[in-house]
């Protein structure tokens, strides 16, 4: 770990954003941002050279699967996270949420210190004076303390042991590990039938994929896992299993399905025992809904695919029933080994701690049984819903301390905080697979150090606990390791060298203690049957698969991401079938006002093909609340110490919380019901535009998301693109592959070429940086794209994109403030976007299926660039190898390249995003330490693009040139396809066909978008491969 | 020489006396008309104007010109774009074009200047106010022992004024 | 002898211009310049409009001064419409700014007899639409103190603008054809200035004015190259009227964008640019030839004359938007014929046909010469016609851009007040130029109009007995 102190670390930063800075940044930043005094190590920490990135490899906090991760880091600060290639769970990929980790350690509502309450005030104490608070009222408490109740965000690894340990030791019964997120029905019944919580799953083997609502694909299970292997088996094409989705709401996995059976909310199991042959298919029919016929036809697939791979994610309250069901189709159909391996269990889920016994302890408070209570990490007064009353249970603990390092909704009822490290700050370790241990440690020293004299200056939650247990006589002797980290090196086998020479590739093998498994409730809690409840259409909750559980919402790169299904960002909407927003006279934006007995909530109308006609969905994540008053919100960000009540300044009053109208029921496994009740739907005369950035969600017929049939695949025809007006012959290869980028016509791209022109610097063939031998190019496979979008993020946190959703960034006097105004104006800034493509079901009926298609979409590199020779002053033109570059500090802002560019992937800056002393700045302190230096911070009024990770490429080659060497086939890639779960996308030198992409290039799958405007792009799509039902044609573009 | 102005205040009167002035030869003349009018034209009968010499080779150099720019300039930072040929004359022509029409509509206004002799520092004689209002002026310099002739003629014609200057 | 000249009373001044007679109500020169340098005093109604104008400009000022702060983004661009108001704004004056080149040179070329009266107005007004005109370029840029970027010019950076990029034809383009017309207009104002010298009385104006008038004297020498070089300028000013908004209109038709990309562009907006330029110089002139009492002058003829202009430009451009869209049909283009579609019955249906209306239909009223000859109607008819030619630049601007090749980006338009008030502040910049103009300047050519009107004679017999002697030619407008 470098040594960096707060103060010349930042300083040194912006020294470096200056040097990394080849462009407008200068121009901007250095003149609106003071670079201060530019001071240069005198002893170089180790392991850090200057500009010299140096990597860690570590563990992913942000959901229980717990993948390995690798955090690049620049002079003490990390810049990026990026999946650990070594790690068994995740294999190198890293889905959104996970690389957005970086903004909860940067994140400019994190607590500077720790805060106590007097009298409803908070005031910021210091860590000395926390640590003797906590002390004091732990022993002022101890009579209460048998009935203490301590919550913390499940995790796996040697900290659950750690915590219960020293819980008992003062007499408090075991810890709470609550992930509100799992399923639990699933859970229960994989330990019923398989034996463990979480068996491996593999896609690739099955025949025959049936998900009755497990959305593995949005965060339902190990996310990044199960996406890398069904996007394997995707990538099998023709011999791919198909893939079957059955429920009432279309999820993103709902939309990778090659076909959707949608049936009314709370009839999966009269489909499931259908299906197992256990009741009959009519039956299955009347109950939900669903053609008889289609459901006969599923039960006979079924029987043919063996083997198949049939999950259950049901969150109604018969979800355990339909799990258990779901189980036994898979043990008749001799899945289990195959496609489901127990014997390579998942133990992230192991020890979870249930809803219902969540919610027995909010009584026991209620009760006035618990005399001190603890949380970290988790956020209970946000997600459990208003009828579970947990702040009037909460108020009536006496003694409430929070671990939380975010201002959120619990900790703001607390007494005293005590901020925990990030996971990035901090050591730990995880056994996401049995028998493997992913270590986690720290990537750089605390952004907020205690500055305490007595106390290390990295302080997380375990840390603190090991100084209260020595202040106690009785339990000092138990502790003898001087913080957490000297704990986990006496547990670890092999001890400190061991852990040193495991830390690199970021695992070791080995087991941890079991963890207690929670007893299976007997009798499930109160539940209300939603047949009962009052209403004309089922209300489907769901766990926005960006946001989880809500601890997302305070991440804006989060919060720009538009939601993969809904393109939909800084909003909370309703989704509601068009056939039935027709009935109901409701446009697309119109304010509904959504009705249940336990709540109401307005949220504008979102007409979503993908759910039940009698049924409406609210994604569950925003609406995040503050209790006490908010501190004076200052846009400019002066004062970086106001604390932000209410989950923070990008969440605060942003949307609506689904839960508020969802009552308290826990299903027979005893995990919440989100499928719990009817509501009614009435609309209101308010309107908002909704902030997505979707255009139209129809391609015209012009051929950008192509698809095949698996049938037809091998036919000559399906070599070719679908006929589009002027469709141009695959003229694209020569372009691809002509040797300097400069090429369409080939008379400039060969070397030999007589014009004078590129006889000149760089564009000579034998010129020194030999940049004319190569084609850099990309190819994006759409069989594989899941439409997931970790792209996008990884693509913001590596060319320091800005955010441009936040309320305050409206910006102009007149313009209204509202949370993703700029989003409505179509001003998003991410450089590669990923479009959502309908096809088929033209009139919206309920009924007809429909597919969809994802396509990546990101600056095309064009042979023949439309944008370059419309700018006045070569601020873009054709680099050698093929690139289109984007020169900032010669841009003045005409705009005309963005008019010219068939693929509309030029991003402008309306507003100066990267200055400083600007309300529209989008990196607020400490947010601004994530930049990467490699690339500029734009300037107001330049136009941006993606670059290619120019940097990335720039960086390989000096490495080559460093080594004398050649650059290797496949040596180094860009953010996007390094990011990708789905390795959908490849890139390198098309030029030279020893590498990956120069193979692809040439697949028969292979198009251009707009071919016919002979564009040359550098970007070729791989077709999406259907599976139709017994192979009958699919709707086409 | 000395100088003998006259004014007219009916243009036929103005046109027979410089017709006389001419038949007598008497010095050289200068007709001042608040607008152009041929009958004086016919009358003195000066050859065409030369600003056309000029109009013709300014504006020849200014297409060269005009196409060297650009041509020079990419050559010089030679980028390419959209696949474009570094040095591409058709769009060149534009420019071409609109150089040529600047220098070529400069030179010949400079060129009238040169030879209509302004801009003048002083009206220096022989001018009076009227000439741009109302009347026809006759302006005749010789030697002064046919300064008399030359304001008789003006006379005889109906000058309103006749003065000598000089 | 020579009729005495006392104008008629007003009500008695018969005002029907004959082939022979141009001016019947103007007897001789004494009395153009005394009517026409007569228009020069100031009056409180000038002063309330220039206030008026000068209020204006200070609002654009102001509102753009707040949006070099804030960053474009307080105008109300919703990309894919990365052009909006200024844009628009732009060509709507550089097309207003043809007439004045136009009725000076290309009808001075084809001896047109009505510009006399009406082209030292329409010269200015070009003039001053051109510097409107050229200030939105510079205005729209995301960084417009780097405007400097597009001239080429030595520099020790040693870059070099992209001649390939119609954006650099437009500096070049627009920047000779500002100076051109400036040059032109003053040419042919130096004699009007030479009369107002000798005919001012306060020394320090009198002073400014011989400044102005380079010591011309009227001399036949004079004249004899003032008139050549006159042609010659109007010679090279006819082609660059043609060139200037063909080269704004490939702005457009060089682009892939479709709705832009067409041959057709060219002709298209030369006669879009005329018709627009015509229909400013009614609203101009129609109030002026009121207000300066100069009915006379520009007489009704002169306004037929350019209506008829007015009607044809007006066919040639209506005839340009059938085509478009018989281009697009038969194209067999997706792209063009959705767009084309979108255009005209989709999105922005209600602007299309605002320009439709307005530049189409309502022109065509002029076939009936009771309207032609009618003052009222045309002042009318021209405001609907600069309405007209501003939504026609609206049209092909945002709807273009708002639906192009990607449906994904697919999006609509919104102004903001900032667009709106540097759109108010330009026109208060060109009628603040205009009126200082007429008021220190003669708003006609004084000596051009002596030209025509007829010479006092010793031997007063009737005109044409003169024409019949050629002595003078009635329709006598050039020099020769």
């Amino acid at each position: 770990m470098s040594q960096d102190t707060k103060q010349t670390g930042v300083k040194r930063r912006d020294f470096l954003k200056v040097l990394g800075a080849s462009s407008v940044a200068i121009a901007t930043t250095a003149c609106s941002e003071d670079a201060g005094h530019l001071i240069p190590y005198l002893v170089s920490p180790d392991q850090t050279v200057p500009g010299v990135s140096t990597y860690y490899s570590t563990t992913c906090r942000e959901c229980s699967a717990a993948c390995g991760i690798v955090a690049e880091t620049r002079d003490g600060r990390a810049i990026k996270l990026e999946g650990n290639p070594e790690h068994p769970l995740n294999r190198g990929a890293l889905c959104a949420r996970g690389q957005s980790a970086l903004q909860g350690l940067y994140n400019p509502d994190r607590l500077r210190s720790p805060m106590s309450k007097k009298g409803g005030v908070w005031t910021a104490i210091t860590w000395d004076a926390a640590i003797a608070q906590l002390s004091a009222g732990l022993a002022a408490n101890r009579p209460a303390a048998g009935g203490a109740v301590f919550i913390n965000q499940h995790e796996s690894g040697s900290f659950p042991h750690f915590l219960d340990a020293w819980l008992s030791g003062m007499g408090m019964p075991a810890h709470l590990s609550v992930d509100f997120e799992a399923d639990s029905a699933a859970i229960e019944a994989n330990r019923r039938s398989y034996g463990v919580s979480w068996p491996s799953l593999s896609f690739k083997d099955a025949k025959l994929i049936i998900s009755f609502g497990a959305d593995f694909l949005d965060g339902w299970g190990a996310n990044v896992p199960q996406q890398l292997d069904f996007a394997d088996a995707r990538a099998k094409l023709d011999g791919a299993p198909r893939f079957v989705y059955i429920g009432p709401r279309r999820s993103l996995t709902g939309l990778n399905a090659d076909e959707w059976i949608a049936c009314k909310p709370g009839s999966e199991l009269s489909i499931a025992n259908a299906l197992a042959g256990k009741g009959s298919v009519q039956q299955a029919g009347t109950d939900s809904g669903v053609d008889a016929a289609i459901l006969q036809r599923l039960v006979t697939e079924l029987g043919a695919a063996k083997p198949a791979l049939v999950l259950s994610g049901v969150n109604g309250e018969n979800a355990l029933d339909v799990a258990l069901a779901v189980a036994a189709i898979n043990q008749a159909s001799g899945a289990v080994g195959v496609t489901i391996k127990p014997a390579q269990p998942i133990t992230a889920f192991d020890g979870m701690a249930r809803t219902d016994q969540l919610l027995a302890a909010v009584e026991r408070m209620r009760a006035g049984q618990v005399g001190i209570a603890f949380v970290r990490g988790t956020n209970p007064a946000y997600y459990l819903p208003g009828a579970a009353k947990f702040a009037e249970a909460f108020a009536k603990v006496p003694f409430k301390v929070s671990f939380s390092s975010q201002p959120d909704e619990t900790t703001e009822m607390c007494d005293l905080v005590l901020p925990d490290l990030h996971s990035l700050e901090s050591w730990g370790d995880a056994e996401p697979l049995r028998g493997t241990i992913s270590l986690q440690q720290p990537v750089m020293d605390p952004v907020y150090p205690t500055n305490s004299t007595t106390l290390p200056a990295a302080l997380g939650t375990a840390d603190v606990l090991i100084q209260v247990a020595k202040k106690d006589a009785a339990l000092a002797a138990k502790y003898t390791a001087a913080d957490y980290r000297g704990w986990l090196i006496a547990g670890f086998s092999g001890g400190a060298q061991a852990l040193a020479a495991a830390l690199p590739k970021g695992i070791a093998t080995g087991t941890l203690a079991p963890r207690v498994v929670a007893a299976a409730p007997t009798a499930p809690a109160k539940t209300t049957s939603i047949a009962t409840t009052q209403g004309d259409f089922f209300l489907v909750t769901y766990a926005s698969s960006l946001l989880g559980d809500g601890r997302g919402a305070n991440k804006p790169w989060l919060q720009e991401l538009p939601d993969p299904v809904t393109k939909i960002c800084w909003s909370s909407w309703v989704e509601i079938h068009p056939e039935t927003a027709q009935r109901l006279g409701v446009d697309r934006g119109d304010i509904l006002e959504v009705k249940t007995a336990n709540g109401t909530v307005r949220a504008p109308a979102f007409p979503y093909l993908g759910i039940h006609k009698d049924a409406i969905a609210i994604p569950f994540g925003q609406g995040h609340k503050a209790s006490s008053k908010m501190a004076v919100f200052d846009p400019m960000h002066h004062d970086v110490n106001a604390v932000q009540w209410g989950y923070g300044r990008y969440a605060r009053d942003l949307g609506i919380n689904a839960l508020d109208l969802v009552p308290v029921g826990t299903h027979a496994a005893g995990g919440f019901i989100w499928t719990a009740t009817k509501a009614s739907v009435t609309k209101t005369a308010d309107h908002r535009v909704l902030p997505s950035t979707e255009g139209s969600a129809r391609q015209h017929g012009r051929g950008i998301a192509q698809a095949v049939d698996a049938a037809d695949l091998n036919k000559p025809a399906a070599g070719e693109s679908e006929s589009l007006p002027g469709d141009a012959s695959h003229a694209f290869l020569p372009g691809l592959r002509a040797p300097v980028a400069a090429d369409a016509q080939g008379e400039l791209g060969s070397p030999t070429s007589a014009d004078q022109g590129i006889k000149k610097g760089m564009y000579a063939p034998d010129d020194v940086r030999g940049m004319s031998k190569r084609r850099w190019a990309m190819t994006v496979d759409l069989a594989r794209c899941t439409g997931c979008s970790a792209c996008v993020t990884a693509c913001n946190a590596e060319n320091n994109i800005p955010t441009v959703g936040a309320f305050w960034q409206n910006a102009t006097i007149f313009a209204d403030a509202r949370p993703g105004f700029n989003i409505e104006r179509g001003r998003e800034m991410n450089w590669i976007r990923l479009e959502r493509y309908f096809e088929g079901n033209p009139d919206g009926k309920f009924g007809e299926d429909f597919e969809t298609r994802f396509v990546p979409m990101m600056c095309q590199h064009c042979g023949n660039a439309p944008c370059e020779p419309v700018c006045p002053v070569y601020a873009t033109y054709h680099a050698p190898d093929g690139l289109n570059v984007q020169v900032y500090n010669r841009c003045v802002g005409t705009r005309y390249c963005s008019n010219n560019c068939p693929y509309k992937v030029r991003y402008f800056n309306w507003f100066g995003y990267g200055e400083t002393d600007r309300k529209q700045y989008a990196f607020p302190a400490p947010l601004h330490m994530q930049l990467n230096p490699d690339v500029t911070v734009r300037g107001k009024g330049v136009m941006e693009k993606c670059s290619f990770c120019v940097q990335r490429i720039r960086e390989a080659e000096n490495r080559a040139a460093a080594e004398h060497r050649e650059l290797q086939p496949d040596e180094f890639t860009v953010a996007c396809a390094q990011g990708c779960p789905s390795r959908a996308i490849t890139f390198g030198d098309a030029a030279d066909a020893n590498w990956t992409v120069a193979q692809l290039a040439s697949d028969k799958r292979a198009y251009h978008v707009f071919e016919e405007l002979n564009t040359y792009t550098a970007v070729v799509y791989l077709k999406k491969v259907n599976h139709p039902a017994g192979g009958a044609a699919a709707p086409r573009a | 020489m000395q100088g003998v102005l006259g004014a007219f205040h009916e243009i036929d009167s103005a046109v027979h006396a410089v017709e006389d002035l001419k038949k007598q030869k008497i010095g050289d003349i200068t007709v001042y008309t608040p607008t152009p009018r041929h009958e004086f034209e016919h009358a003195l009968g000066h050859g065409p104007s030369k600003v056309r010499v000029f109009t013709l080779i300014f504006g020849l150099a200014g297409v060269t010109f005009g196409y060297w720019i650009p041509i020079w300039m990419s050559d010089y930072w030679p980028l390419v774009v959209g696949g474009k040929p570094i040095a591409s004359w058709v769009p060149f022509t534009i420019l071409g074009f609109e150089v040529m029409v600047l220098i070529g509509g400069l030179a010949t206004v400079f060129a009238m200047f040169g030879f209509a002799g302004i801009p003048r520092l002083t009206m220096t004689v022989g001018y009076d106010a009227r000439f741009s209002g109302g009347h026809f002026g006759v302006w005749v310099e010789t030697d002064p022992d046919r300064v008399e002739d030359a304001m008789n003629i003006l006379k005889k014609h109906g000058a309103e004024e006749v003065r000598r200057e000089r | 002898m020579a009729t005495t000249a006392t104008p008629l009373p007003k009500d008695q001044r018969p005002n029907v211009p004959s082939a022979l007679v141009r001016f019947p109500a103007v007897k001789d020169y004494e009395q153009v310049d005394r009517e026409i340098a007569g228009t020069l005093g100031p009056s409180l109604g000038w002063f309330a409009a220039l206030g008026i104008a000068i209020l204006c400009l200070l609002i654009g000022a102001t509102t753009w001064t707040y949006q070099i702060h804030e960053g474009l983004g307080a105008a109300g661009y919703q990309p894919p419409v990365m052009w909006g108001v200024y844009i628009i704004t732009f060509v709507f004056w550089v097309g207003i700014g043809h007439a004045g080149t136009l009725i000076s040179a290309i009808l001075y070329l084809f001896r047109a007899g009505f510009r006399t009266s009406i082209y030292r107005l329409s010269e200015a007004m070009t003039v001053f639409a051109v510097m409107t005109a050229g200030l939105f370029p510079i205005l729209h840029l995301g960084r417009p103190w780097k405007f400097f970027y597009l001239i080429p010019y030595p520099n020790w950076r040693l870059i070099w603008p992209n001649p390939k990029s119609p954006l650099v034809w437009d500096v070049f383009a627009i920047l000779t054809y500002l100076t051109i017309s400036s040059t032109f207009l003053y040419i042919g104002l130096i004699p009007d200035i030479a009369i107002l010298r000798d005919r001012e009385k306060n020394p320090i104006r009198k002073a400014i004015l011989s400044q102005l008038a380079l010591g011309w004297r009227n001399s036949d020498r004079e004249w004899r190259h003032f008139t050549r070089a006159y042609l010659f300028l109007a010679a090279f000013a006819t082609p660059l009227v043609l060139s200037v908004h063909s080269v704004v209109s490939f702005d457009f038709a060089m682009a892939l964008t479709p709705g832009w990309h067409a041959t057709i562009f060219p002709p298209y907006f030369v006669a879009g640019a005329i018709f627009s330029g015509i229909g400013m110089v009614f609203t101009i002139a129609i109030p002026l030839r009121k207000a300066f009492k100069l009915e006379h002058y520009i007489t009704l003829n002169d306004l037929d004359a350019a209506a008829k202009l007015c009607l044809f430009t007006s066919c040639v451009v209506g005839l340009a938007y059938l085509t478009e869209f018989q281009v697009a049909w038969m194209s067999g283009n997706r792209f063009e014929q959705d767009y084309f579609w979108n255009r005209v019955f989709g999105q922005w249906a209600w602007a299309a046909w605002i320009m439709l209306i307005c530049n189409m239909v309502l022109p065509m009223s002029l076939w009936s010469q009771k309207l032609r000859r009618n003052p009222k109607w045309l002042f009318i008819l021209s405001l609907f016609i600069n309405l007209g030619m501003w939504f026609e630049r609206f049209v092909i601007v945002v709807p273009s851009l708002s639906h192009e090749f990607e449906p994904w980006q697919w999006g609509t338009y919104r102004p903001t007040w900032v667009d709106y008030g540097i759109l108010l502040g330009s026109f208060g910049w060109f009628f603040m130029w205009f009126l200082l103009f007429i008021k220190q300047l003669p708003v006609m050519a004084m000596s051009e109009i002596k030209e025509v009107v007829p010479a006092r004679m010793k031997h007063s017999h009737d005109r044409s007995m003169h024409v019949a002697e050629g002595i003078i030619h009635p329709d006598e407008t050039g020099a020769h």
